[in-house]
C-alpha cells in the first residue's frame, strides 16, 4: 500500500475562465487530514480532482498512491466520499440504501447487506434502519451519509463539512466518529470551515484560500514557534533584506513583515536587525497559538 | 452480591476483505435498483400503485381472451383467433406501455438528481456511461417486459387450448415468438429513449410525464393532419416523425396485417423506413442524455 494518502504536483483546475485551483503543490501521508479554507477556497474542487470527478487544466494527482487521471475507477473502489451537500434519496429505507451505496461501489449482494447492518451499528442508525431517509433529522442523515461513505470498506474517506447544520451534541458525536475512523485503518480527509473540528480529529492539515496552497504540514508542528508577524513605522525593505541575508524566510506586504526563522530564535534576529537599521515597530505579535491564528496569519500574508 | 456471567463486547469495525466486482458490480446494481424502483419495490405502498395498475391494464385482456376460448365450445378455431390476435393486443398493449414508460423514466433519473444521489454515484466506480447505460437497460428491460406479458399470456394461453395438449401447442405457436420479441422491441425503442431524454431534462416528474405523453400523442397528430390532409408529396415523409406510427407500422407489417388506417401504409412508406427512423432517434435520444450526464456528473 502506498506510504502517502495524496499527493498534487502543479495541480490547477479552472471552471471556464474562472480559476479556482491554482498551481498545488503537496504530499499527504497517511492519517487523518484536514482541509481547510475559507468558502469557496476550493476545497470540494481539489476533492474532486483528487477522485477523478473533475479532470486538472494542469499538473498531475495521486490517491494512494494511484493516478486520479488514469485510475480514476481504481481509486473511487477504494475510497469513500461523504459530499457537502444532499445525497440520500429520501423514499429509501436507511438500510436499502446502505445496501445499494456498498453495491454501487462493487460489493455483492449478501456481503452489501452484512456491511450496511454493521456500518449503521456503527454511526448509531441500527434502530432505524428501517425508516425512511426523508423522515430522517438533520443529524440522523449527516450520520447516513457518512455510512455510506465507509460503507464498502474504503482506504480512505473523504468527509466534506461533515458537521455542517448540526447542534453542538450532533457535531461533537459526528467529531467522535471521524476520531475512530482512524483507529479502523480508514484513511481520513476532513474538508471544514471550522478549524477547531480540524484541530480536533486531524494530524495534518492542507490550508488553501482562493486556490491557492496556503500551508500543508502536520498539526501542531504547523503552529511555528519560528515565526513572528511584525509591522514598522516606516518602510522596511532594508530590515527585510537583511533577514533574508540572515538565513530568515519574509514576506513583506508594505509596513508589515512575516519572518519564519528555523535556523536560530526568530526574536532575537528581528531584535537584532531591527536595531541596526534604528527602526521603530508599531506592533509584533508571536506565531499563531491555534490552526484558527495560522490560517488568518498567511491569509494577511501576501 | 449477584452473580453476573455476562459480558459486554464491543464488536468495533469488521474490515471486508471479500470478493469487489467493481465497476461491473457498480452497473449491475444501478440495472437493479432501477427495477425495484420502476416498479416500486422496497418502497411505500402508493409508490406501487400506478406501475402495478398498468400491467393489470396491460394483461386483462389477454387473460379475458384466454379464458373465454377455454370456455367457448369451439375447439381448435379459437386458437387461430388468439393468434392472428397478436397484433391487435400490441396496438392495445403500446398504448398502455406508452403511459408505463411516461412514468417509468422520471422515476429513474428525476429523483437521482433532486435528491442529490448523483453526487454519491460519482465517487463510486462507475462513469456518466455506465449510469446513463445501466439506468437505459432498466427501463428498456421493464418496458420490454411489459410489453410481453399480455403476449407470453396468450401464447399460454394458446397452447393451452390446443387439440393435441399443452406441449403440442407450445410448439405449434413457437415461431410466433421472435415475432413478438422483435415487436415488443421496436415498441420499447419507440417510447424509451424519447421518455428517457425527457426525464433527463425536467426536474418535475409529473411534468416529464406530461410532456413525454403530449409530445408523442402530438406528433402522431401533426403526422395524422399533415399526411392526410395535405397533398404535397414530401409531406408524407412527416408521417415517419411519429414514435408511435412507426412502431403500429412495424407491428402490423411482421404480423402480416396492413391497412390504411395505419399512417405509413397510408402515406405508402415502408414500415422498415419507420423502425429505421426509430434506431436514428433512439441513438439520437441516448447520446443527449449520455452528453448530459457527463457534464452534471
Amino acid at each position: 500500500m502506498a506510504d502517502t494518502s495524496f499527493t498534487a504536483s502543479a495541480i490547477g483546475h479552472a471552471y471556464g475562465k474562472v480559476a479556482a485551483l491554482h498551481s498545488l503543490d503537496f504530499t499527504v501521508p497517511r492519517g487523518r487530514t484536514g482541509l481547510v479554507g475559507a468558502n469557496g477556497a476550493g476545497k470540494s474542487t481539489l476533492i474532486k480532482v483528487l477522485l477523478g470527478i473533475l479532470e486538472p487544466t494542469v499538473g498531475t494527482s495521486t490517491v494512494l498512491g494511484m493516478d486520479s487521471r488514469r485510475e480514476s475507477i481504481d481509486i473511487r473502489s477504494n475510497v469513500g466520499y461523504m459530499p457537502e451537500g444532499p445525497c440520500l434519496p429520501l423514499d429509501q429505507t436507511a438500510a436499502d440504501f446502505l445496501v445499494y451505496a456498498a453495491g454501487t461501489a462493487g460489493l455483492p449482494r449478501e456481503a452489501a447487506r452484512q456491511r450496511a447492518s454493521d456500518v449503521l451499528t456503527l454511526v448509531g442508525l441500527d434502530e432505524e434502519r428501517f425508516r425512511y431517509l426523508g423522515n430522517f433529522s438533520t443529524g440522523m442523515k449527516q450520520r447516513a451519509k457518512l455510512a455510506q461513505a465507509i460503507v464498502h470498506d474504503p482506504d480512505l474517506v473523504f468527509l466534506d463539512e461533515p458537521t455542517s447544520g448540526l447542534d453542538p451534541s450532533g457535531r461533537e458525536e459526528m467529531l467522535d466518529l471521524i476520531s475512530r475512523l482512524g483507529t479502523f485503518g480508514i484513511d481520513v480527509v476532513v474538508s471544514s470551515h471550522v478549524l477547531r473540528d480540524i484541530e480536533r480529529t486531524c494530524d495534518w492539515v492542507v490550508m488553501l484560500d482562493a486556490g491557492t496552497l496556503v500551508h500543508a504540514g502536520p498539526v501542531g508542528g504547523e503552529l511555528e514557534e519560528d515565526t513572528l508577524r511584525v509591522e514598522y513605522a516606516s518602510d522596511p525593505s532594508a530590515i527585510a533584506s537583511d533577514l533574508t541575508a540572515a538565513g530568515a524566510r519574509v514576506t513583506a506586504d508594505g509596513n508589515k513583515v512575516v519572518v519564519s526563522f528555523a535556523a536560530g530564535n526568530v526574536y532575537d534576529l528581528v531584535r537584532d536587525v531591527t536595531v541596526r537599521h534604528d527602526g521603530t515597530l508599531r506592533r509584533l505579535s508571536g506565531s499563531a497559538s491555534s490552526l484558527e491564528e495560522l490560517f488568518i496569519l498567511h491569509g494577511e500574508a501576501p | 452480591m449477584t452473580d453476573r456471567t455476562g459480558a459486554v463486547y464491543d464488536l468495533g469495525y469488521e474490515p471486508y476483505e471479500g470478493e469487489r466486482n467493481g465497476r461491473s458490480g457498480a452497473r449491475r446494481t444501478v440495472v437493479a435498483d432501477g427495477l425495484r424502483r420502476v416498479l416500486g419495490l422496497r418502497r411505500k405502498g402508493r409508490r406501487k400503485v400506478l406501475p402495478w395498475a398498468l400491467l393489470l391494464v396491460a394483461v386483462a385482456p389477454a387473460v379475458v381472451a384466454v379464458g373465454a376460448s377455454f370456455l367457448l365450445p369451439t375447439g381448435g378455431s379459437d386458437q387461430i383467433e388468439i393468434v392472428t390476435a397478436n397484433a391487435g393486443f400490441f396496438l392495445l398493449g403500446g398504448t398502455i406501455a406508452l403511459l408505463f414508460a411516461s412514468l417509468a423514466a422520471p422515476e429513474l433519473l428525476i429523483p437521482d438528481r433532486s435528491d442529490g444521489v448523483l453526487s454519491m454515484l460519482a465517487s463510486r466506480p462507475l462513469t456518466p456511461g455506465d449510469y446513463v447505460a445501466a439506468k437505459f437497460a432498466s427501463i428498456a428491460a421493464i418496458v420490454f417486459a411489459f410489453l410481453l406479458v399480455p403476449q407470453i399470456t396468450l401464447y399460454v394461453g394458446e397452447a393451452g387450448t390446443h387439440s393435441q395438449g399443452l406441449f403440442a401447442g407450445f410448439v405449434d405457436g413457437a415461431d410466433k415468438l421472435p415475432k413478438i420479441l422483435l415487436v415488443a422491441g421496436v415498441y420499447t425503442i419507440a417510447y424509451v429513449p424519447l421518455a428517457f431524454v425527457i426525464a433527463a431534462l425536467t426536474k418535475r416528474k409529473a411534468v416529464a410525464s406530461s410532456i413525454f405523453i403530449a409530445l408523442s400523442l402530438g406528433l402522431a397528430g401533426i403526422g395524422e393532419t399533415i399526411v392526410r390532409e395535405t397533398n404535397f408529396a414530401a409531406a408524407r415523409w412527416i408521417a415517419l416523425l411519429s414514435p408511435i406510427d412507426d412502431a403500429n407500422a412495424v407491428n402490423l407489417w411482421v404480423f402480416d396485417e396492413h391497412g390504411e388506417e395505419n399512417l405509413l401504409d397510408y402515406a405508402d412508406i415502408h414500415p422498415l423506413f419507420g423502425l429505421l427512423s426509430l434506431v436514428v432517434l433512439g441513438i439520437a435520444c441516448v447520446f443527449f442524455v449520455y452528453r448530459r450526464y457527463r457534464r452534471i456528473m
